[in-house]
């Protein structure tokens, strides 16, 4: 009896409890329903973002929340939230998925000065959006395993047979995606297709880039195709994920040797226009900038003037190939990805 | 009435996945069925579906029967050892695995993780049964010259399969909506498959398609349940068994059976503990920095909420169909089970698509996400509510009323005092599956929202170990009551 | 002490009507027993008056209060009444004295002197009051639920086959608890059996139902010795029944001629005789001739099954007690003793 009486005074209590952290506001699930905070929809790293958000905070005393998310599905979810989307800011780490969210017509043109702190590659041809970061195409190999003579000359070489089982991809990914879209435009559909049919007869499918980075230093395959900032951060901790394994550049403007383009862009419907430029201003300013180093992310800066992490090789000594980011086609690349069974 | 409106709940993620993927028209629906992609998914799901399906039984009514009805010693110790794996989340349990065991992925892999994390579904109803059914048809049994095994295999089998029925579907459907264990193990499902589509572009109609194929394989596993069910009627355990089961003596087959018994709760329990301890130690490598508390108290706050709305929500149609056996009761338990196979993420699209078209006010609240959480987890508080709500007879409400309460008041008095135990054993199913909830949350959380799973997600998908555990270790500790619960639920003891 | 009305009761379960047109009432602090098979509606009985179920058409009047009919219904926590099912049903949850003072107010639920007051009214020990109820009995419960239906006092007491769960021993000596307790709390009482001489023994008015209607309604002589019907006579033991012609307030049948007393008319009739009307003797002796197909023995008596002589002779039992019982084979003679009844009686004339 008595113990019935305590069990049932614990549940009244426990519910009394969790309603009035929910009604009190201490809980941040309750979030910024009256939208009196910027809110910013971030594909980017959770680190990165972060940080841009707490020294744009304390530089301009504009509160800030952030949601978390992933490139294509953010892009899918600000057209379906259409005119009255919550966000009034949004990053993505690859272009794709911002040219989706232009299509849509929902992004504000970006002001000019802060498109003329940026290098005139990593600005789109429409002027809607800018860049923010680079990454590049690196292919990750276990010299145990495979030599470097016996390397791929280029990206396409690797639906050669002869690699098949020796290396890996995380075909689900958007960094991926913005890959398979950089050979599209480079390409072609044809050869584009039949390079995904052998990717996946030929390639490991992995989770994300750390896991085919992880598989490549265990000697579980012999190549990997990653963006380089996972392996330069990995080699600047305890290199526990990539001690084994060397990074091989295409170059020679392969489509191997892409250069992806992490993009900002201010939401029309934004009612925070004025602060959401601002926070752009931020981001590809020198302060910004100056993030993408001290952070640690190791991902390039493209601010005029800004310099990288100078561990990465300059990003103009990549020969990358030369595509106006605007063209890059997501949701095709998506249907060809669909049709080679790899989604 | 009220058990209508939570079922037409139930129902509305999947009109909507419906209607989504109409929208794609018959050829391009065909046309996205009918690729190789889907059929290597079939086969990977009904693989899984199977092995683990058998594999689960076998282990969960062996470890049943020899714990419950052979003389083997330390019967309360194995007891805890067998349900307490529910406190481990499937994806904790696969990260646990694949960081100890390098290429540990893959079919085997995920066949290995899921009967360990799931077996219990199918054991704790069967000890349960075991425990309290009277042994006078099993003495029957050998009277008329059947030995201890054959027993066990005619009667005593039959005798559980209410149980065991019950179980095996738990197991099933939670295979069905698994995401993050899989995932993890780089073995595609349905499930997965839709994440991925997701993932690429949100909402597509190629994985409205796949959901509704999915929803197609959970209808036809609760018709077959249904149908293997019977005329059994279900059986109210513990409503006075009047002699407690005998025990067999287990001769020199014991070591083997103690062996047998210590193998399962070291691969069950003790690998994840050990492997989450192990990285719990190294948390100072983690890459980056841990913050528990703020993840730790949005889970409680979310769990309890949600587990509370759920057991309420649970309740008429949990009284309908315990009370009645018509049809229309059946038919409202099951879809409530319906939607609850869908992976989270269908059902969050679904929210976020009403939400945004018909309930803005309601986008990206925590409003929004407990109602996916009573959509996805309603079943898990129905089993129990429904069980509990069988041991209390009507007979006592009669007597109730006599006395001078009215219905409310006979209610708090009577019905809720004796539902209590086992109805909380619901709850707290419900709160753990809400500690675990990945892809619903992730979704459907109001911005800035972080929970131990999304938390621990992020840190274990980067293969950050160090930086996971502490979020898995606090998981599992959110979970332990529910061992004790589940144990102490429902089933009163009767006293000889 | 409250009289009890049903008038015009008719009531049914989904599609299967269950009660007619019963019309019955049971005066303040006096005992009915409804008596009939299983499945003849009396449960239901109870539960309209309890209020468990509403009636279709009819009235049900607690003193003077309409507590169902036209227009009216209240509901069976303000009825004011006590209830002993045939489970007992005590509250698995609560020790004895939880259960007993259940439904007193919160107040007095506290002192516990109401609660030792009921014990010893049910002639159960103090010391009971901190057990559980599947620490007891089951006699003992039944107990426990008679006291816990009596501590508020109520105006009537409804006992629905509250000693059927007993084993026979148990269920007389329970049953004399229950009805001392009953006595002395003054109460009406309505009782459902199967069990005629449970429902004989026990009330101070049988009403018999069958098929839902109620056959005959009077006191315990009355519808054992007269019953109305064939139905009736079966309800209350064992009978005989023989047809008869009837003239002048005199039946001539197998068995003889037989004093019919307030039988008027005259014609063909049914004669239904108890068991102990019928005397057994020497063959010489006697108007009536039989062979004995069958004797159960008893100790206390005998039950002997005969068939008379002649072709198309009826079957009758007879029960006889002392002198060891004739066997199988045996042949008797048979008399009468006493009046017969007569069932259907010839129209006057």
């Amino acid at each position: 009896m008595r113990r019935r009486t305590t069990l049932i005074a614990a549940a009244v209590a426990a519910a009394t409890l969790g309603l009035s952290a929910c009604g009190d506001g201490s809980l941040e699930a309750t979030g910024d329903l009256d939208g009196s905070k910027l809110t910013i929809y971030s594909a980017q790293h959770k680190n990165l973002t972060q940080a841009w958000g707490e020294e744009f905070q304390k530089e301009t005393g504009i509160d800030v929340q952030i949601r978390y998310g992933n490139d294509s599905s953010m892009g899918a979810q600000i057209v379906e939230e259409g005119a009255g989307s919550p966000a009034d800011v949004f990053l993505t780490e690859n272009s794709p998925a911002m040219t989706t969210v232009e299509q849509a017509g929902l992004l504000a043109p970006v002001d000019p000065a802060t498109l003329a702190q940026v290098g005139d590659a990593y600005v789109p041809s429409s002027k809607d959006w800018v860049g923010i970061a680079a990454r590049a195409t690196v292919l990750v190999y276990n010299p145990s395993k495979i030599k470097e003579a016996d390397l791929p000359a280029s990206l396409m070489d690797l639906a050669d047979p002869k690699y098949a089982g020796q290396w890996g991809a995380a075909a689900g990914g958007a960094d991926f995606q913005a890959i398979v879209s950089a050979v599209l435009a480079q390409e072609g559909e044809q050869k584009t297709e039949a390079w995904l049919r052998a990717l996946k007869s030929n390639a490991k499918i992995y989770q994300n880039n750390i896991a085919t980075m992880k598989a490549v230093n265990a000697g579980q395959s012999a190549m990997g195709i990653i963006y380089h900032y996972y392996w330069y951060r990995d080699q600047a901790l305890q290199k526990s994920s990539s001690g084994n394994t060397k990074l091989h550049y295409f170059k020679n403007q392969d489509p191997g040797a892409f250069v992806s383009l992490s993009g900002g862009g201010v939401l029309k419907s934004s009612k925070h226009a004025a602060d959401a430029q601002k926070f752009l201003a931020f981001v590809t300013g020198p302060q910004g900038q100056k993030l993408l180093r001290t952070t640690d992310v190791k991902e390039y800066a493209v601010g005029k003037g800004a310099a990288s992490d100078p561990a990465l090789p300059p990003l103009d000594s990549l020969e990358a190939p030369r595509i106006d980011p605007f063209t890059l086609n997501g949701p095709k690349v998506i249907d060809l990805m669909t049709k080679a069974g790899l989604l | 009435m009220a058990a209508v409106l939570v079922a037409l709940l139930c129902l509305l993620p999947l009109v909507v996945v419906l209607a989504k993927a109409l929208e794609a028209g018959a050829g391009e629906a065909f046309s996205l069925v009918w690729r190789p992609r889907v059929g290597e998914l079939m086969r990977n799901t009904l693989s899984l579906l199977a092995l683990t399906g058998v594999l689960a039984t076998v282990l969960g009514v062996g470890a049943a029967w020899l714990v419950e009805r052979t003389a083997v010693p330390w019967a309360g110790l194995w007891r805890v050892a067998f349900v307490a794996p529910l406190a481990v989340p499937a994806f904790v349990n696969s990260f646990a695995w694949s960081s100890l065991v390098p290429g540990f992925e893959g079919l085997a892999g995920a066949v290995i993780v899921t009967t360990l994390s799931y077996f219990p579904f199918v054991f704790l109803p069967v000890a349960a049964l075991l425990r309290s059914t009277d042994p006078g048809l099993e003495e029957a049994s050998r009277a008329l010259g059947n030995g201890p095994w054959r027993t066990f295999a005619r009667v005593g089998l039959a005798q559980v399969r209410p149980a065991l029925l019950g179980g095996v579907l738990l197991v099933l459907l939670h295979l069905l909506a698994e995401y993050g264990a899989l995932e993890m193990l780089r073995f595609p499902t349905f499930t997965t498959a839709i994440l991925d589509q997701f993932e690429v572009a949100f909402d597509s109609r190629s994985g409205s398609v796949l959901a509704v194929v999915l929803i197609g394989l959970a209808t036809l596993l609760l018709t077959l349940e249904v149908l293997a069910r019977g005329r059994t009627r279900y059986v109210a355990v513990g409503s006075g068994a009047a002699r407690r089961p005998t025990r067999a003596s287990l001769g020199r087959a014991l070591p083997a059976a103690l062996l047998g018994l210590a193998a399962l709760a070291v691969l069950a329990l003790g690998v994840p503990l050990w492997s989450i301890g192990t990285w719990l130690g190294r948390a100072d490598q983690a890459l980056e920095p841990v913050a528990l508390g703020p993840a730790l108290r949005s889970t409680l706050v979310l769990g309890l909420v949600a587990a509370l709305v759920t057991t309420a929500a649970t309740l008429p149609a949990a009284w309908l169909v315990a009370r009645s056996r018509s049809r229309v009761a059946l038919l409202l338990e099951r879809v409530t089970y319906l939607a609850a196979s869908l992976p989270g993420v269908v059902v969050a699209l679904a929210l976020i698509t009403l939400t945004i078209g018909f309930a803005r006010p309601l986008y990206q609240t925590t409003t929004a996400l407990v109602v996916a959480y009573v959509v996805l987890f309603i079943p898990l508080a129905m089993v129990s509510t429904r069980a509990a709500i069988a041991t209390v007879r009507p007979e006592l409400a009669d007597a109730a009323r006599a006395l001078g309460d009215g219905p409310v008041r006979t209610f708090v008095r009577v019905q809720a005092p004796l539902m209590l135990r086992g109805t909380l054993a619901g709850t707290a199913l419900v709160f753990v599956a809400v500690t675990t909830e990945l892809t619903a949350t992730l979704l459907l959380a109001p911005t800035g929202t972080r929970t131990l799973a999304t938390a621990f997600w992020d840190a274990s998908a980067s293969l950050d170990y160090a930086a996971a555990a502490p979020f898995a270790a606090a998981m599992v500790v959110l979970s332990a009551p529910l061992t004790w619960l589940l144990l102490r639920g429902g089933h009163e003891e009767p006293r000889p | 002490m409250t009289t009890l009305r049903l008038e015009g009761i008719s009531a049914s379960h989904p599609r299967t009507p269950v009660l007619h047109d019963i019309d019955l009432t049971v005066a303040s602090g006096t005992t009915t027993a409804v008596l009939g098979p299983s499945g003849c509606g009396k449960t239901t009985l109870l539960r309209v008056v309890a209020g468990f179920m509403r009636p279709d058409t009819g009235t049900v009047r607690l003193g003077d209060e309409v507590v169902a009919g036209p227009g009216t219904w209240v509901p069976p926590e303000r009825r004011g009444f006590g209830y002993v099912a045939q489970e007992g049903n005590l509250f698995p949850h609560l020790d004895v004295a939880a259960n007993i003072s259940y439904g007193l107010p919160r107040a007095e639920r506290r002192a516990r002197g109401r609660v030792a007051e009921l014990l010893e009214v049910v002639g159960l020990p103090a010391d009971l009051a901190g057990r559980r109820p599947d620490q007891l009995s089951g006699g003992q419960q039944q107990r426990v639920a008679l006291a816990r239906s009596l501590a508020r006092r109520p105006g009537i007491v409804l006992l629905d086959e509250p000693f059927s769960a007993l084993d026979p021993e148990l269920r007389v000596a329970t049953r004399d608890a229950v009805a001392a307790a009953l006595r002395h709390e003054r109460a009406t009482v309505v009782l459902v059996t199967h069990d005629h001489a449970e429902a004989l023994s026990f009330a101070d008015q049988v009403a018999v139902l069958h098929d839902g209607g109620l056959v005959q309604v009077g006191a315990p002589p009355e519808v054992y010795t007269a019953p109305s019907d064939r139905r009736s006579a079966v309800s209350l033991g064992e009978a005989c029944f023989l047809p008869g012609v009837l003239e002048d307030g005199v039946v001539r049948c197998a068995l003889g001629r037989l004093a019919a007393p307030g039988a008027s008319g005259s014609g063909p009739c049914e004669v239904v005789l108890r068991p102990e009307q019928l005397v057994l003797g020497p063959v010489a002796s006697g108007i009536a001739h039989g062979v004995v197909t069958r004797t159960e023995y008893f100790g206390h008596d005998a039950l002997v099954e005969l068939r008379l002589d002649g072709d198309r002779a009826p079957v009758l039992r007879a029960r006889i007690t002392g002198a060891p019982p004739p066997v199988a084979g045996d042949e008797v003679s048979v008399t009468v003793r006493g009046d017969a009844h007569l069932l259907a009686a010839p129209a006057a004339g």
